[in-house]
């Protein structure tokens, strides 16, 4: 799904002159909020990118006697239970966050994306199968569904990308759906029809690209509640398999019975949930807003 | 041998709401290079007929319940959907109402034309392309080589209803639909697309079939009209015979509500009263008859067929000497349809059956 979406962003950043991408893109850094999220998301990943250069430790190097150290000039965020540096682990948690919440966010589009498209571009018997299939997902709470397909196939970091993916199938396949219905009557695809496109053609060519940026919009929006999601199940002890690895969630929990000696080792992971989902939120509405024709000024 | 013959042709609709009768029983013919003008009110049937013609019914609500198509000796009605394709484009292409919604506004203007043309033919991407300029060319997009990478948005309506044109002479179609090509345009445009479509549908000896409401548009433009109305053909004639001679009350109300410019004394505008009939009910009678100043009781009950007007004359379906046929029970004379109403001593539309005689403005539920 990652290939189509680039594949349609670059025709739209060719219409050079009074482009839709181009206006959007200039309304977009007009929405001051948008713009405060691109800076939050431009400090998540290049945290996540450059933990290797930047940390000034290693994420499993520490010892017992240096831990619940409080903020200092060593260490700007403190030490935490084994003594490891609170920065170092917050960066390279930043790297599990990014990683899981992408790869989860392309899995849930790639197969909602395959679902709608199936059933918006078919339609009929098909359709309405799958959709019931989708509304029985939508019908088990998302946590409760990953924790399912987590204790199913046991922890480990590709179950976790695949339980947080399925929870955003069923929004992926409901909106696309949707779009291609609107788009099945549009004009221009019976234009399509009546010079004997075949049906396929119609679906990939005509269609697809115009549904397309409502599932960006909410791609974006959906990273951020995968971000929170994947903190919840490392909270809940699902997230990576190794109890050492960096882990926002799992940071929090480890630090949760140290509440009141070391409190900084849930602020700090805390925040850092806090700054990367709302840098995607702002982000998404923002592009909500600036993609949107009838906003056009 | 016609090109198209149309014949009983019956579209309904299945919706939620029960079934529309849309198109109830259309024949016609049409000679290769032939142009014909389609006309009535909206909901008349006028597009879904050509929809059907061209198998692009709005599924699954629509179908064809009955009669033929024959086109080129091709009965379009049971070829399968893949021959149906290779014809769409190919052999029978089509002119959309709206130029600015007809175009994908994500693709390049060279990328639906090569589509266009790659679809049925076995062509490079470069001589595709050497044809589109070619056929820009031909529709007076100036610079087109310059203009072929341009998306829609940056065309004006005109041009795009230009470009219309072109991806639909591509590939040298036989017949050529045109549903109201010019409604969308601005006046001062409309005339220099018709004449285009003209010009290069004469050229390459296109039939044509026109679909507008608009009688002015037919004039100058098609050899023969019918006139569509509730789903059915109610008059058809070579457009000479129809504009001297209108014999069906339908062709008189819709010539006189509108204003001519070419009479010498100002003309008094006669509407037709009421709306078109609820087409969600099986017609009985003729479907005028409710609106119609010529009624008779039998027109309540007894939809004319569509006959002859000189009963002795010999039936020519298509061509320049297509016999003026009307289907009506009490056709008005020519004086009658000069004047726009009935001028006979004493005559009073029919009442509908069931009603009290001093009745004289019929409504749905009286007939329902």
């Amino acid at each position: 799904m990652s290939a189509p979406t680039i594949s349609v962003t670059a025709p739209g950043a060719t219409r050079a002159s009074h482009g839709l991408w181009r206006d959007a893109l200039r309304r977009l850094i007009r929405n001051k909020p948008a713009v405060l999220g691109m800076v939050c998301i431009v400090i998540f990943i290049a945290a996540a990118i450059l933990a290797p250069v930047i940390a000034p430790y290693g994420p499993l190097a520490g010892t017992l006697a240096d831990r619940y150290q409080p903020p200092n000039a060593a260490h700007l965020l403190g030490t935490d239970t084994q003594g490891r540096d609170e920065l170092t682990r917050i960066l390279y948690g930043a790297q599990v966050s990014l990683q899981v919440g992408v790869i989860a966010v392309i899995m849930a589009l790639v197969m909602g994306g395959i679902i709608g498209a199936v059933a918006g571009g078919v339609g009929g018997r098909i359709d309405a199968v799958l959709m019931r299939i989708v509304d029985v997902l939508l019908a088990i709470p998302g946590i409760l569904l990953a924790i399912g397909i987590i204790a199913w196939l046991d922890r480990g970091i590709l179950q976790l990308m695949l339980a947080i993916a399925v929870t955003y199938v069923p929004i992926f396949a409901r909106l696309l759906r949707g779009s291609l219905l609107a788009l099945r009557e549009s004009d221009y695809v019976t234009a399509a029809r009546s010079i004997g496109a075949s049906r396929m053609r119609i679906l990939l060519r005509h269609m697809l690209p115009n549904a397309l940026t409502p599932v960006i919009v909410s791609a974006t929006l959906v990273l951020a509640t995968a971000i929170i999601d994947i903190a919840g199940l490392g909270f809940l002890g699902l997230g990576p398999p190794d109890p050492r690895t960096a882990e926002w969630g799992t940071m929090l929990t480890d630090a949760r019975k140290f509440l009141t000696i070391a409190p900084w080792l849930v602020y700090f992971p805390g925040l850092a949930i806090v700054i990367s989902a709302i840098g995607f939120n702002l982000v998404g509405d923002g592009l909500r807003e600036s993609l949107d024709p009838r906003l056009r000024r | 041998m016609a090109l198209l013959e149309v014949r009983d042709l019956v579209v309904r609709f299945r919706t939620h709401e029960g079934t529309i009768f849309a198109v109830n029983g259309v024949s016609f013919d049409l000679e290769p290079g032939e142009t014909l003008g389609l006309v009535g009110e909206s909901g008349c049937g006028k597009s879904v007929t050509n929809l059907a013609l061209m198998r692009l019914l709005p599924k699954p609500a629509g179908h064809i319940e009955g009669g033929t198509v024959s086109f080129d000796g091709l009965d379009l009605v049971s070829l399968p959907e893949s021959d149906m394709r290779e014809l769409r484009g190919k052999e029978i292409a089509m002119i959309f109402q709206d130029p600015m919604t007809s175009l994908n506004p994500v693709l390049t203007i060279r990328e639906q034309m090569v589509e266009t043309i790659q679809a049925h033919r076995k062509t490079t991407a470069k001589e595709a392309r050497v044809r589109a300029i070619e056929l820009l060319g031909m529709v007076g997009i100036p610079k087109p080589e310059t203009r072929l990478d341009s998306f829609p948005h940056q065309f004006s309506g005109g041009m795009r209803q230009r470009v219309m044109i072109a991806m639909a002479l591509a590939l040298e179609p036989k017949l050529m639909i045109a549903d109201e090509p010019t409604t969308a345009l601005d006046v001062t445009i409309q005339a220099q697309v018709l004449e285009l479509l003209r010009r290069l549908t004469t050229d390459a000896g296109t039939a044509l079939i026109l679909i507008t409401h608009d009688l002015g548009v037919v004039a100058g433009m098609t050899q023969r009209i019918n006139v569509m109305y509730a789903g059915f053909i109610v008059e058809t004639a070579t457009t000479a015979d129809l504009f001297a001679a209108p014999s069906h009350p339908y062709t008189v109300g819709l010539l006189h509500s509108i204003p001519r410019l070419d009479e010498t004394r100002p003309q008094e505008l006669v509407p037709i009263e009421g709306t078109p009939p609820d087409q969600r009910r099986a017609p009985v009678g003729c479907p005028f008859a409710p609106r119609c100043a010529w009624r008779l009781p039998v027109c309540w009950t007894d939809n004319p067929p569509l006959v002859p007007i000189d009963v002795n004359a010999r039936l020519v379906v298509s061509g320049p000497n297509a016999t003026h046929q009307i289907a009506c029970h009490n056709p008005p004379t020519t004086e009658e349809s000069t004047a726009g109403r009935p001028l006979r001593e004493g005559f009073v539309p029919a009442p509908p059956p069931g009603s009290v005689v001093e009745d004289l403005a019929p409504t749905e539920e009286v007939l329902a």
